[in-house]
């Protein structure tokens, strides 16, 4: 873990508890982001994910704990903060009645920036028409104004809240390339979602939340070589369901002639057995993060019920 | 980055809306001026009125008073109803009757006052034939004028409303304040709770701008604004009196200060409506809010000339420092009085930005 901590810190969350009322939003949260990563920030709705972005960005008041960007108090110098980060919200509202280029073009002056040169070709990437008037976007084309707007003032640090929610495939394959292209010229990405297909994609590690508080911290590569392998093998002999019951091989399912292997080693061993029969068809994939998060909470409530 | 780029697309935004408010301004006070020569030819038959009713009262303690009318050929019979004050509001009734006089003691000492009125054929509508005092040689209609109702508008004076002063005064003003007052106030809430409505904040908050950078460029806004409406009234109300030939009776000196005395005034209007804006959050609680202030102010000021001890009343209103009326008929301009609203304005945007500073922006 040593190389974790060796690497400079960009968000610092400690302890971050915030209450509305009696209702938590997010409880005793600590998460660190390092320079140059993408974080997935990943739970499902109502989970705290906004209410942790929020308060790092002092858009609300924390109820306890520090946040530190940049290695600058998050309220205090909210401000100075502000001037690096790029802010993306999971729900935001445009000027009516303008241009998107005007639009565009007076937050980049807030945010002291007056190259156009970035809005422009993220722009023609997404395919979003700079000359249309706000009030006459799509969902769709309205949140590629929102993605334009986060990254055109070429900060150091990106925050989105739900990046893709409402974008075309296409348009999210053009997006993560964008992100991957950001990371690779050095900025770091804070970005929450519930799209878990998403966060295996373009992310480096991801941060599990569930109900304000914090489940688990993991980098994506080392969280799916933890569930292994899924083989799905179809033969055209009569195969018996004990034959895969090998070493490392941790669950088998059968569904009529259709072999499904939950495999964590010995994938050598396995294929040897495998091969004893004529194969009609097979694959091999990853545990999917999607797969995980299910299971994962599984176990967790199923502890939960234990415990009671 | 320059100060001054949040305000400036907040104008042109809401150019198009500002600009057709300022064509209603500037035909409404341009043609209210036009209205008076008609007016004053209605106000002048009415007082004519005030000669048909005659009254006699005696020399010595105790006498008797003769009121006595010319007839009205519709009338069935007569009202005479009389009062302590002119308005007649709290008239009793002296005689009803087809008699064209009547003659009663005089058991009272203080002035009082009698308005006689004929009574219709079937409709049993009535029609004021006139006006008559106990006080020898007054004129009840300038009394009347003097009506605390009245003062509330000119802060006691005497004008009277045959003279364009009196006229712009009552009729312009009364108005005005209504209008810029209420317009003003759904503007500069608006201006910030639509903000927050429309989920704009998240955004405008992720750049480098402070909140309180936010809110005094949405406070110069609105200053330029109100800056607008006033000038635009200053020149239809100009225009409308030169087209009257009544602008050497009413200087263009004193068009243009009593105008921009309501500046402050409206300043103060607006720093409340982006109070309750950052406080509430929503446009229809603040507005509700705001437009309760305007009255509630404009209440204690009227409430607050109706008598000595309810003088404090006045004192807490906005409507008692900005006297358009001095520069009107006294050609005083209060300096004083437009500092006072000036640093009341700024002392409420301070609060609102100290409130804002506290909240949470809601999602």
């Amino acid at each position: 873990m040593d190389h974790i901590t060796d690497q400079e810190k960009v968000i610092e969350i400690k302890n971050l508890t915030k209450m509305y009322g009696n209702v938590v939003g997010v409880k005793d949260l600590n998460l660190d982001v390092h320079k140059g990563e993408i974080m997935g920030f990943l739970g499902p709705n109502g989970a705290g994910k906004t209410t942790a972005i929020r308060s790092c960005l002092a858009l609300i008041a924390k109820t306890a704990g520090e946040i530190t960007i940049f290695g600058l108090d998050s309220h205090r110098d909210a401000v100075a903060i502000r001037k690096k980060t790029g802010y993306l919200p999971g729900d935001f509202g445009l000027i009516p009645s303008v241009k998107v280029s005007s639009y565009l073009k007076y937050l980049l002056s807030l945010s002291g920036c007056d190259s156009t040169k970035k809005m422009v070709s993220l722009a023609k990437r997404l395919e979003l028409d700079l000359n249309r008037k706000t009030n006459e976007l799509s969902k769709g084309n309205k949140l590629k104004v929102g993605i334009v707007q986060s990254l055109m003032a070429d900060q150091d640090l990106i925050v989105m809240d739900e990046p893709t929610a409402g974008l075309d495939p296409l348009m999210q394959q053009e997006f993560y390339r964008i992100l991957r292209e950001e990371k690779k010229r050095g900025k770091t990405i804070f970005m929450a979602s519930h799209n878990l297909a998403e966060v295996e994609r373009v992310c480096d590690r991801v941060a599990i939340i569930r109900e304000g508080q914090l489940k688990v911290v993991e980098e994506i590569q080392a969280l799916q070589e933890k569930t292994g392998k899924v083989l799905e093998v179809e033969f055209s002999d009569p195969v018996t369901i004990d034959e895969f019951k090998l070493e490392g091989v941790s669950e088998v399912q059968q569904d009529n002639g259709r072999f499904i292997l939950t495999i964590h080693e010995n994938l050598d061993g396995v294929i040897e057995a495998v091969s004893n029969h004529r194969i009609l068809n097979m694959s091999l994939k990853t545990y999917s993060l999607e797969q995980l998060f299910l299971k994962y909470y599984a176990e967790e409530e199923e502890q939960e019920r234990g415990d009671a | 980055m320059m100060f001054g780029r949040i305000a400036y697309m907040e104008l042109r935004t809401g150019l198009k809306g500002l600009l057709i408010f300022g064509l209603l301004v500037i035909i409404v006070s341009a043609s209210m001026p036009l209205i008076f020569p008609t007016y004053r030819d209605a106000l002048t038959e009415g007082l004519e009125g005030a000669n048909k009713v005659k009254l006699e009262i005696p020399n010595e303690q105790g006498g008797n008073i003769t009121l006595s009318w010319e007839p009205l050929e519709t009338a069935t019979s007569y009202l005479v109803l009389e009062d302590n004050r002119s308005s007649m509001v709290t008239a009793k009734l002296r005689y009803n009757d087809t008699e064209t006089s009547i003659t009663f003691e005089k058991d009272f000492e203080e002035k009082r006052y009698y308005a006689v009125m004929a009574v219709l054929n079937k409709t049993s509508d009535t029609v004021l034939i006139g006006i008559a005092s106990t006080e020898k040689g007054e004129d009840p209609f300038q009394e009347l004028m003097q009506n605390p109702a009245y003062a509330g508008f000119t802060g006691g004076r005497n004008i009277s409303m045959l003279e364009v002063k009196g006229f712009i005064t009552f009729e312009f003003f009364s108005w005005w304040w209504m209008l810029a007052g209420l317009f003003i106030a759904y503007l500069s809430v608006s201006i910030v709770a639509s903000d927050f409505e429309n989920k704009r904040m998240d955004v405008m908050l992720s750049t480098p701008i402070s909140r309180r950078r936010y809110l005094l460029e949405k406070f110069s806004a609105m200053s330029v604004i109100a800056m607008f409406i006033v000038l635009v009234a200053i020149a239809g109300l100009a225009g409308g009196l030169a087209n009257i030939n009544a602008l050497g009776e009413f200087s263009a000196e004193a068009v243009f200060l009593s105008l921009m005395g309501c500046l402050p005034f409206l300043m103060v209007i607006a720093a409340v409506g982006m109070l309750t804006a950052v406080f509430f959050q929503k446009a229809r609680v603040g507005m509700g809010i705001t437009f309760a202030f305007l009255f509630a102010e404009f209440f204690l000021f009227t409430f607050g000339n109706f008598s000595k001890s309810l003088e404090w009343m006045k004192t807490i209103s906005i409507f008692n420092y900005w006297d358009y009326s001095s520069v009107i008929i006294d050609n005083l301009f209060k300096t004083g009085d437009f500092i006072v609203l000036t640093v009341l304005a700024i002392v409420l945007v301070i609060i609102g930005i100290w409130v804002f500073e506290k909240k949470d922006i809601p999602t």
